[in-house]
């Protein structure tokens, strides 16, 4: 997938709102592959329908979103399969873990899908953000900083065009979200995938090729 | 482990699995039972293996007081009774007994000498099989069949109180009567000899060829209406039988169409036993979709976090369907040996007081027991399938 392309989408909720005044809502928006970007937001403007709707959970909007030009819209389960498997990588704000497993089982029950990640590469990560002795604990029992830094390596464990970060560093200090940082940028890059990341408020220290606020 | 099996079997209730297993076992067995036991009694009342081998029946009208009395054939089949009974599904084929229209008279010389009458049927209704079962006119000697119980009759009745000789079926049948022959104003001599014994025909049977020869020349003016019927059937155990019968209030020689009588019996309480069994399953089968129904709610949350991770309906359903197939196929294999030790208990008691074995094995059972599975297990699966898509695609 090179082209995500927005026209004039609006959730629905919004859509009798006359003093809507954003980048990205009934605008023509297009995020290419190997670029990223950084949609910031303020609360209530719709920051998690953005993501719902580009991830297909949700499809309570008006307007046209399309994959190089497919309207997502008319997607089947098997076809959003094949996206959250290959072509588009989401973090969640809400995580998504599985509290019952470990943090590596919630890292591995990801990577065994394609087998994208060795052992070696994910232990590695898990050294470099400072969770290694965590391996084997329940996610449950982590807190949600670390909980996040799990869920992160999560989404890296799969083939993507695209990232899509939801507030990744909300629960994060500055050292733990330049480690991220790195981590991302070098996946990514290896990759060739863009990036778009959202922010209330803190965001992930890297540059943008554009800043839109929703 | 694998992972996802690892997610997904928490909230798996025991007691529910346990109970589902226990009842679903004992409608099973019981519906399988029923099939095994079927199939193994149907052949001992039917065809050839029959119990009493009885592929033929014989039929009469009842004899009518008053028809009789006034000298009207009453008791005989017409031409529209005879086609109706060749056009029903069970009949294979339909013969006619003919009587003889004239005077018999049949003696041994110095021993006895009788009032006699014969009755023919086409050849392919007689049980003996013998080279002499044919009329030459030229000889003058006419084959006769007699009952096995004739020879019986004189051989333990007359015979002892006359002072006359016992004769064995090989004797007998080299002995010849002097027959005499009455009608239309002549009387003609014959020899005569008995060419087997029937079991079949309780009658005295003279071959179709001569009885047609004779009663033309003896009693060209009588019409010979058949007076009785020989049907044989596809299927002695067939209840349609007993019903033809009673429906145009026919009677029947001996016992003959008991089986079609127990055949239906047996179909009815073999029916009853395997709808018990089959509701006992179809409860079973109900907690069992209940209990998968309940646990995949309890994992909605797991369930849709896995979609959204890129699982497919069909890898998310996986463990719930081996699970439900390891039980159901686990429970066939339970039924279907605990049918075969059934089997062995009542096949010896048969084989003890019937005698022969049965023809069909244990065949059915399994047949039914892998395609009942195989129903199970496919229900099960669209259960699981539509309950994890309804899930999944919550949009």
């Amino acid at each position: 997938m090179k082209l995500i392309t927005l026209d004039s989408v609006v959730p629905e909720i919004f859509a009798k709102r006359k003093d809507l005044r954003s980048d990205i809502w009934l605008a023509p928006v297009t995020f290419e592959r190997g670029k990223r970007y950084l949609v910031e937001a303020a609360s209530g403007s719709g920051k998690s329908s953005l993501c719902s709707f580009l991830y297909g959970q949700r499809g309570d909007y008006r307007g046209r979103i399309s994959f190089d030009g497919d309207d997502i819209s008319r997607f089947g389960r098997g076809r959003w399969c094949d996206v959250r498997r290959r072509e588009l990588s989401m973090l969640f704000q809400e995580l998504r873990l599985f509290p019952e497993l470990t943090a590596w089982e919630n890292v591995q029950i990801k990577n065994r899908i394609e087998n994208t990640q060795s052992d070696s590469t994910i232990e590695s990560w898990f050294e470099a953000l400072g969770i290694a002795d965590k391996r084997k604990a329940r996610v449950a029992l982590m807190s949600y900083g670390q909980q996040q830094r799990v869920a992160l390596m999560r989404a890296l464990c799969q083939p993507f065009d695209f990232l899509l970060l939801d507030e990744p560093v909300s629960h994060l200090d500055e050292e733990n979200g330049r480690l991220m940082c790195e981590i991302i940028l070098q996946e990514a890059s290896r990759r060739g995938a863009g990036i778009i990341s959202t922010s209330i408020g803190r965001h992930l220290d890297m540059e943008y090729d554009k800043v839109l606020s929703l | 482990m694998n992972l996802i099996w690892k997610l997904l079997r928490r909230h798996i209730s025991v007691g529910q699995l346990a109970g589902f297993f226990l009842a679903d076992l004992v409608g099973t067995v019981i519906v399988l039972c029923g099939i095994q036991i079927y199939s193994d009694m149907a052949p001992m009342l039917s065809g050839s293996y029959g119990l009493l081998g009885n592929d033929y029946i014989v039929i009469s009208k009842p004899v009518k007081q008053l028809g009789s009395l006034m000298g009207r054939s009453a008791a005989h089949f017409s031409e529209s009774d005879i086609d109706d009974l060749k056009a029903q599904p069970f009949a294979r084929n339909v013969g006619e007994f003919r009587s003889s229209q004239y005077g018999v008279y049949l003696g041994l010389p110095g021993v006895f000498a009788t009032d006699m009458f014969f009755e023919s049927v086409p050849d392919r209704f007689i049980d003996v099989t013998t080279d002499e079962w044919r009329f030459d006119l030229s000889k003058r000697d006419i084959p006769i069949i007699l009952p096995r119980n004739y020879l019986n009759l004189y051989n333990f009745g007359f015979a002892q109180t006359k002072g006359l000789p016992q004769l064995s079926e090989g004797v007998s049948q080299s002995i010849s009567f002097d027959i005499e022959l009455s009608g239309s104003g002549r009387t003609e001599h014959f020899k005569g000899h008995v060419a087997g014994f029937s079991d079949r025909l309780n009658t005295v049977l003279v071959p179709e060829s001569f009885m047609e020869w004779a009663n033309d020349r003896f009693a060209p003016s009588k019409s010979a209406l058949a007076s009785r019927l020989i049907v044989e059937v596809e299927n002695p155990a067939d209840e349609s039988i007993a019903a033809y019968l009673q429906q145009r209030g026919y009677e029947v020689e001996n016992n003959a169409a008991d089986n079609s009588k127990i055949g239906f019996l047996l179909k009815i309480v073999v029916s009853v036993v395997m709808a018990i069994g089959l509701i006992i399953s179809l409860l079973a089968i109900y907690i069992l979709t209940l209990s998968i129904y309940l646990l995949l709610q309890k994992n909605t949350d797991k369930l849709e976090n896995l979609s959204l991770l890129g699982y497919s309906a069909r890898r998310i359903a996986a463990p719930y369907s081996r699970l439900t197939v390891t039980l159901n196929v686990a429970i066939m294999l339970l039924a279907i040996s605990a049918v075969y030790f059934v089997r062995e208990a009542y096949m010896t008691r048969v084989a003890a007081t019937l005698g022969g074995a049965s023809q069909t094995g244990f065949l059915p059972t399994i047949i039914a027991g892998a395609l009942l599975t195989a129903v199970v297990v496919t229900f099960d699966s669209i259960v699981i399938r539509r309950k994890i898509n309804s899930i999944a695609s919550k949009r």
